[in-house]
């Protein structure tokens, strides 16, 4: 059957925005359009950072709302033809550490980042190459839920430059940016919190017995 | 053909699946994974664990946030 009615709640897709505010006037380069032609497309991506930097639902939204409230404040501070993603990152992240870290549950670490371990892949070189490749497959074959929640538990610096780099594709320069810290920082996060990832996830799959059959050439 | 080798493909891997590496130096770890299985298995792992945290962290935005941020924009615009 075919449902010709819409229900009832009112989506914002459907809400005649532009036709509401006529009388405000908002001419195709107003400041005011520009904003929400430009920077609310980013809400979906920084919904996803924020969960990943918040951990829950309810504080995503709201740090992600506040976000806004701030780039459009600031609106006149951006420079057109500059990056604008990284500019609402840096604002997202600089919200998040002024109002949220403070009252996660977890309290603030200040990372290990001193260590001058950033070669932490000792122990692949000694793995055998049936198992990296089986390693590869098991990882490729994870549920998504169990790669959130390995996000989750490594810490916050290390997830978030992960997420930086691998989800949305950042420079590391950019991601210093983003991050103030050093590039060399950035670096040394990214691979601890990568190496982190994959033991865990590799930890997963075994647990599991996903892809416990590497030897594909036998079936 | 300078092989750079698997030292240096293993040290200089994240950087150059992050896309960090001048041309030339990329070159050379590409033709070094195009001739070792076991650093080609690495880097295999290294792009699949990139793609995993991609697909995972793919979200939509709540349509109850959407309209609270407009609204908020739209308030803030008409006391501008």
């Amino acid at each position: 059957m075919v449902r010709l009615m819409e229900p009832e709640t009112v989506r914002v897709s459907d809400v005649d925005w532009a036709a509401m505010t006529d009388d405000l006037a908002l001419s195709s380069d107003s400041p005011d359009r520009l904003f929400e032609e430009q920077a609310l497309p980013f809400m979906d991506q920084l919904y996803a950072a924020a969960l990943r930097m918040t951990r829950n639902p309810s504080d995503a939204q709201d740090l992600v709302q506040e976000t806004f409230v701030k780039a459009y404040a600031a609106w006149a501070q951006f420079h057109q033809g500059t990056n604008l993603k990284a500019w609402l990152y840096r604002i997202l992240t600089n919200t998040f550490i002024n109002s949220y870290r403070k009252k996660q549950r977890e309290p603030y670490q200040s990372p290990i980042d001193d260590l001058e371990d950033w070669q932490l892949g000792g122990a692949e070189s000694t793995t055998a190459r049936a198992s990296r490749s089986a390693e590869a497959e098991a990882i490729d074959h994870l549920p998504d839920s169990a790669v959130k929640s390995a996000l989750q538990s490594i810490p916050e610096d290390f997830r978030m430059a992960v997420y930086f780099a691998d989800v949305e594709g950042f420079s590391y320069q950019e991601i210093a940016d983003i991050m103030k810290t050093p590039i060399g920082t950035v670096m040394s996060r990214l691979h601890r919190g990568r190496r982190m990832l994959r033991d865990l996830l590799t930890d997963y799959a075994r647990d599991r017995g996903i892809a416990a059959s590497p030897a594909r050439s036998t079936q | 053909m300078t092989d750079c080798g698997c030292d240096k493909a293993k040290k200089d891997l994240e950087e150059y699946l992050h896309h960090e590496l001048l041309a030339n130096e990329a070159a050379d770890i590409r033709e070094h994974i195009a001739n070792c299985a076991s650093c080609a298995d690495e880097e295999r792992v290294g792009v699949v664990l990139i793609e995993a945290v991609q697909r995972a962290c793919r979200e939509t935005a709540p349509e109850e946030l959407r309209l609270q941020v407009l609204t908020k924009i739209r308030q803030l615009q008409t006391h501008a």
